[in-house]
């Protein structure tokens, strides 16, 4: 994981119907894979909208080193949304076709990569909920961009399949910064390189995960998050969706800024 | 991406591909036909002529195809803003103007395939079943002939992409699909009764029938019924002309599709920042 940040968000407020969804967070991403976690609410999706360029915050900025996601003539950012949005009627080869050409892309080896190369003639809704996030996570690896934001790529899925997803992730991580928010607290342990805990749309911790796990002396991301997120009104979930009620209310303020060791 | 309309064309692309794989726009279109053939038939059949023909379905032209090019128009833009692929698109190296005109231009074209498709079949009907003398090009007065219907066509085809362009930029502001129908129905009633009402309000206010010619321009409807009574209906028995400013009206049509390009860029681009703009100001307020 390299040092150098390929996205910082500094002060960021973002406000739906005067409600805070995030509070003046911020941090940094460089590459290796970031995961977002935190309880349902905690503002994960509108982190990951913010540093995609799909929200835009009511307070803060976020910058780009290598320049903002909606200027210039490159893909400066890959989004996958929490709903994967492709059209009906389309096959998966010409979904990632039409996409693939915006960026002079190889709408094929995107399949590839994703595992996906026997189901490209297969039209969009007649794929399983797998395969379509796998779709979207090569339509957002698409055109090598230095961000890659992944909302929730696992969710819903199979053990093989939110393993695939992780996996396929992790891979485009390895050139690109990937912000991955995910529940599935096993698969971030094994792939993330970085973790960001949210509770109530604030930054309760944040950092390589290794030091993370050190400073609050525990042994894996699950033992971080009960440590530091949990105890919020709305109760986190384990990777099978199912309640935790374990863990104590940790000290509101903990504010940490920086995900990359800057 | 190597040129400066590879965006424009790929965003065409792919919507025309959509509007092709949509049944429910062939049997509009082919709905569209039985009724026009149902309305010339009961007007006399294709054997009165190009002009009468044209007098039969002006009236009912007025609703189909503002109501036609709604239906093409109402989700154009929606469809990817609400399923969130519009935001995915911005990623990519895709303007707002550039994706909306890919949109608009892939929908116009098939609004003239779906409209201009079941007129040219009436046409056609007409051609083949009318009385001897409507056969002869002429465009002098008193002859009919297949040019004018021809002008009554290509009349349509801007009247309805006006349409077809307030109502993509009216479903901007839809949250969702049932305030989509919700706004496309109202952009459809305000267009067809709404310039009417308006010029017979004038009227009833006191303002001179004489002006009617030139505030009739102004409105979708006004501006195609002025044209045609002017280039079509006019020239075959009312030579004098005089039913509407030509180049008002035609530069009404234009506008109006300008404007609502115009309006759906803007909401495109910017609809984040009002938004963010409102959350601001809310929040000025409420401390």
């Amino acid at each position: 994981m390299s040092d150098r940040a390929l996205a910082a968000i500094d002060g960021v407020t973002r406000a739906y119907g005067g409600v805070p969804v995030l509070d003046e967070v911020s941090l940094s991403v460089g590459t290796g894979v970031t995961a977002v976690v935190g309880p349902n609410g905690s503002g994960k999706s509108t982190l990951l909208g913010v540093l995609a360029g799909a929200v835009e915050p009511t307070e803060g900025t976020v910058s780009y080193p290598d320049g903002a996601p909606r200027e210039g003539g490159e893909k400066r950012v890959g989004y996958l949304p929490q709903q994967v949005p492709f059209r009906d009627g389309f096959t998966a080869r010409e979904t990632l076709g039409f996409y693939a050409a915006l960026v002079d892309g190889d709408a094929d080896a995107a399949l590839a990569a994703v595992g996906l190369s026997d189901a490209a003639d297969k039209r969009v809704e007649a794929l399983s909920g797998g395969m379509r996030r796998l779709l979207g996570i090569a339509q957002a690896t698409l055109g090598d961009p230095a961000v890659v934001v992944l909302d929730e790529p696992t969710s819903g899925l199979d053990p093989e399949m939110r393993e695939r997803a992780f996996r396929a992730a992790a891979r485009a991580g390895d050139d690109a910064a990937v912000v991955v928010s995910s529940h599935d607290l096993e698969l971030v342990d094994a792939h993330a390189d970085a973790v960001v805990v949210l509770r109530r749309g604030r930054v309760a911790a944040a950092g390589p995960r290794e030091r993370l796990l050190d400073e609050h002396e525990v042994d894996d991301v699950d033992g971080l998050y009960r440590a530091v997120a949990s105890g919020s009104a709305d109760r986190p979930t384990t990777p099978d969706g199912e309640s935790d009620a374990g863990g104590e209310t940790d000290d509101e303020s903990v504010h940490v800024v920086g995900v990359s060791d800057r | 991406m190597s040129a400066p309309f590879d965006g424009v064309w790929l965003v065409f692309r792919r919507e025309l591909v959509t509007v092709r794989r949509t049944p429910g726009y062939a049997v509009l279109a082919l709905g569209l036909l039985v009724v026009l053939g149902g309305l010339v038939a009961v007007g006399g059949g294709g054997a009165t002529g190009f002009v009468p023909a044209v007098v039969d379905l002006l009236l009912p032209t007025e609703v189909l195809v503002p109501l036609l090019a709604v239906v093409l128009g109402y989700r154009a833009l929606f469809a990817d803003a609400s399923s969130g692929e519009l935001a995915v698109i911005r990623t990519y190296p895709v303007s707002a103007a550039e994706y909306v005109f890919g949109v608009l231009l892939a929908r116009t074209v098939a609004l003239v395939a779906l409209v201009g498709g079941p007129f040219a079949l009436v046409g056609a009907y007409v051609w083949l079943t009318a009385a001897p003398d409507t056969g002869i090009f002429a465009t002098h007065a008193g002859v009919d002939s297949p040019v004018l219907f021809v002008r009554f066509v290509a009349l349509v085809v801007p009247f309805g992409a006006a349409y077809l362009s307030l109502s993509a930029a009216v479903s901007t502001i839809a949250t969702s699909r049932r305030s989509a129908v919700a706004l496309g129905v109202l952009a459809l009633l305000a267009g067809v009764l709404g310039g009417d009402l308006a010029v017979l309000r004038s009227l009833s206010a006191g303002a001179s029938p004489s002006g009617i010619a030139e505030s009739i321009a102004f409105t979708p409807n006004g501006a195609f019924r002025g044209l045609v009574f002017e280039h079509v209906i006019g020239v075959a028995f009312a030579p004098e002309g005089g039913f509407v400013d030509t180049g008002r009206a035609v530069a009404s049509l234009v506008g109006w599709s300008v404007l609502g390009v115009v309006a759906a860029v803007a909401a495109v681009a910017f609809e984040s920042r009002v938004d963010v703009a409102v959350e601001r100001l809310r929040g000025r307020l409420g401390r």
